[in-house]
């Protein structure tokens, strides 16, 4: 499913993230790789904060959509 | 022998902090990524032959937005001598990944393993000997903040700088990965410098369009990597980066549990305060209370009672009176008396007066800025900032440019969208900063006597003024699209540091009264020469100075406006040179430092120019229109040529015209009762033309902006 419909505070892991561009290579240098785990710590219309490899990361609802989790 | 030792590391993670520590200077720091943009350099303390360099913080050698260009280029042309690399022990995992690239360069790394100090409250305990090993360079733990290792770093750097020292990656790839990079650098040998062999070889099997197009490769060579590379992409099922960043993060995985032992994960502190602060309910209502509070305390409340004080007190009844006197005693000419006292002292006066209210200001903001709470806004700011096509982004440099506008602007450098970045830079300074707070208070307190709002309000206003420029200028050719993904690291709260606070607070205040001392000051003296001689130099009364007949040439352009007497004329354009002009050349015109805000004579002299509704749209044109040269020089920086800054002053003193001239002439019928005429249907069909180009549906007619106005709608 996608991140944005994970639920806030339980911990889940990527497993894969859509797109082929330079913001999925910027995600992947903040630590959003196949195999992390992340936790979303809030979620305001969309946009969410999450926990990723112990840095908190605020991205967008498109963003979002675009990374699985399981 | 000179050294060049650069800092390198993630964003946020403390290279500023060691940077002022090594060199005795005081950059800025603060909390949250993205705060240095540019490189700065400065000695190392005790080593006069040895030039520590500061660098943007960058998440890895791929650049993602401007500042980290500015950062990998100066790593791989300028090749320094030593890169300590800060790595924030809190957040090894993330920090290492740029590790395992830096190493690659060939240029030795020492790593400053940084934040201990933060780790070891926490409890979790760092393996650094095994670490080092693993990575192939050595390893000082430090706390920058308290100044710990900071030294121990430097020296050890220097050290490996003299001995040339070599640090060599200990990571290496998959088989399939390491065979294909090994292909490309045969290929690429005799293209490439060899101490920077390996670090080519990988960069081109990422495909990295910046190395490609520096080197200069036969057409044959192309296909063959090309080739080498596509056939390692199938085995892997995976694009060619993805593939290197996995690598990389699964050899830091193994890494780190081997060398960090955690004591409690969970959630931290600073997660339990996010779940309130950006809770989607609570968060807006936080935030403007927060503005609120800051804008009504430094402006109204605390700010008057400091400013009456230095207005009305020191300069009023102390050092005015007391330089006359003293003039009156040594027998000075009566025009030097003048224009010392009415000019110099009244102007620059008027202007240092409001000093302490600044200061109070720049305490607030600092504090904000240096707790963590700034990069929340930003995140919070998103989700309404995007419906009229801004990125939560832009709104750090908005909150910056209420201090100044000047760093407001250059902050915009961390938005990675061009379209967003330049339409950040057209708005940012809607937003009043410091200069613009006398004029604010001056207004406030002449016409609306202890109301709370005003302050605060001009600052809302400045947020809507962004957010109506967002939503017509998105409609317009020259910036359709739409705005780029929101994604940034949010720094982890602390309680800011009483010194922290009181050295940010105080450089930035020390730039006012330095400009009151330098600029302000010519200026003041300038405007009292003006308005005291006529064009034949004789000494007149202000009626037929030299100013007054610029004025008259000037003013009717604010008539419409409801201020087209000279004196708000040449007041007006005075501000171009410094905001604070706004208030110092009313000081010189009217002796404003030596009239308290009640005191009827200067009531009488300011009612006698404004009216309520004309006060009010005075200010609004002077709070929006065309900044001072120092901004306009940084707009034209920023947007790299002439051509984009005339559009953006041109924008920004248009729209100070249109909704200064709305205010006054609706304001007029409104509020004072006078009778509809032509200006008031002008203004009608002003705010209706405003209204249509914010909602009006726009159709761009080429393919390619298609996309971006079918997203956005």
């Amino acid at each position: 499913m996608p991140l944005t419909i994970a639920q806030s505070g339980v911990q889940s892991i990527i497993h894969e993230i859509h797109g082929r561009d330079e913001t999925k290579r910027f995600l992947e240098s903040l630590g959003f790789v196949v195999g992390s785990n992340v936790t979303v710590v809030s979620e305001m219309g969309g946009n969410m904060i999450v926990n990723v490899k112990d840095t908190r990361v605020a991205i967008s609802k498109s963003m979002a959509n675009r990374i699985m989790v399981a | 022998m000179s050294i060049k030792i650069a800092l390198a590391g993630n964003p946020n993670c403390g290279k500023t902090t060691m940077f002022n520590d090594l060199t005795g200077s005081s950059q800025y720091v603060g909390n949250w990524p993205g705060v240095t943009v540019e490189k700065k350099e400065g000695k190392l303390k005790g080593h006069r032959d040895v030039t520590i360099v500061d660098l943007p913080g960058i998440y890895s050698l791929s650049p993602y937005t401007l500042e980290e260009v500015v950062t990998r280029n100066f790593l791989i042309n300028e090749h320094p001598d030593v890169i300590i690399n800060l790595v924030d022990g809190s957040n090894m995992e993330r920090n290492l990944y740029l590790t395992t690239q830096l190493v690659e360069i060939g240029i030795p790394v020492i790593i400053a393993l940084n934040m201990m100090d933060v780790v070891k409250k926490k409890g979790d305990v760092i393996n650094v000997k095994k670490l080092s090993e693993a990575l192939g360079c050595e390893v000082v733990e430090t706390a920058a903040v308290k100044g710990i290792g900071s030294k121990e770093v430097a020296e050890k750097a220097y050290t490996m700088a003299q001995t040339k020292t070599r640090t060599v990656p200990q990571h290496s790839f998959g088989a399939s990965v390491e065979k294909a990079i090994e292909e490309i650098g045969n290929l690429s040998r005799s293209f490439v410098p060899s101490e920077f062999a390996r670090w080519y070889a990988v960069k081109l099997f990422e495909r990295d369009s910046k190395v490609l197009e520096e080197l200069h490769f036969t057409k044959e060579a192309q296909d063959q990597i090309k080739a080498t590379i596509a056939a390692c992409e199938a085995e892997a099922d995976d694009d060619s980066e993805s593939i290197i960043t996995n690598e990389r993060y699964n050899y830091i995985g193994k890494l780190v549990t081997k060398c960090l032992h955690k004591k409690n994960p969970g959630m931290t502190v600073s997660d339990k305060i996010d779940r309130i602060v950006t809770n989607r309910w609570l968060a807006l209502p936080i935030f403007a209370a927060v503005m609120f509070i800051v804008y009504y305390v430094s402006v109204s409340w605390l700010g008057t009672i400091v400013t009456d004080w230095t207005n009305d007190t020191l300069f009023g009844e102390i050092v005015q009176p007391a330089v006359g006197s003293w003039l009156t005693a040594v027998g000075a000419a009566e025009w030097l008396n003048s224009l010392i006292v009415d000019g110099i002292v009244g102007g620059v006066g008027a202007v240092l007066g409001f000093v302490p209210q600044m200061f109070i200001l720049f305490f607030f903001l600092s504090i904000l800025e240096d707790c963590g709470y700034m990069a929340r806004v930003a995140f919070i700011m998103d989700r309404i900032f995007r419906k009229f096509g801004l990125s939560g982004k832009s709104f750090i440099p908005l909150l910056i440019a209420s201090g100044c506008g000047v760093p407001g602007i250059m902050a915009s450098r961390t938005i990675e969208n061009e379209k967003d970045r330049k339409m950040t830079i057209m708005v940012t300074t809607f937003i009043p900063c410091g200069a613009k707070l006398p004029l604010i208070a001056l207004v406030g307190g002449a016409f609306f006597p202890g109301s709370p709002w005003v302050a605060p309000a001009m600052y809302f206003m400045g947020i809507l003024m962004v957010i109506i420029s967002g939503i017509i200028l998105k409609k317009t050719r020259l910036f359709v699209g739409d705005p780029a993904p929101f994604v940034m690291e949010l720094p982890q709260y602390h309680i800011p540091g009483a010194k922290g606070v009181l050295i940010h607070m105080w450089e930035r205040g020390k730039a006012f009264i330095i400009k009151a001392g330098t600029v302000i000051f010519v200026a003041c003296g300038l405007i009292w020469f003006l308005s005291n001689f006529s064009w034949s130099m004789q000494m007149v009364e202000q009626d037929q100075s030299i100013l007054a007949s610029i004025g008259h040439f000037i003013a009717p352009i604010f008539a419409p406006l409801g201020f087209g007497t000279w004196q708000a004329a040449v007041t007006t354009v005075s501000g171009l040179v410094a905001k604070e002009n706004l208030v110092g050349t009313f000081g010189v015109l009217y002796g404003l430092a030596d009239a308290a805000e009640d005191d009827p004579a200067m009531i009488g002299e300011f009612a006698a120019l404004f009216t309520t509704v004309s006060a009010m749209s005075f200010m609004v044109f002077n709070l929006l229109c065309a900044p001072c040269f120092a901004a306009i020089g940084a707009i034209k920086r920023e947007m790299g040529g002439w051509k984009w800054t005339l559009i953006a002053l041109g924008y920004q003193t248009g729209l100070a015209y249109v909704v200064a001239f709305m205010i006054y002439q609706i304001g007029s019928v409104l509020v004072l009762g006078q009778a509809f005429g032509v200006g008031t249907a002008i203004a009608i069909l002003l705010l209706a033309g405003i209204l249509y180009l914010m909602f009006r549906s726009y159709k761009p007619k080429s393919e390619q902006s298609l996309k971006g106005a079918r997203l956005e709608a």
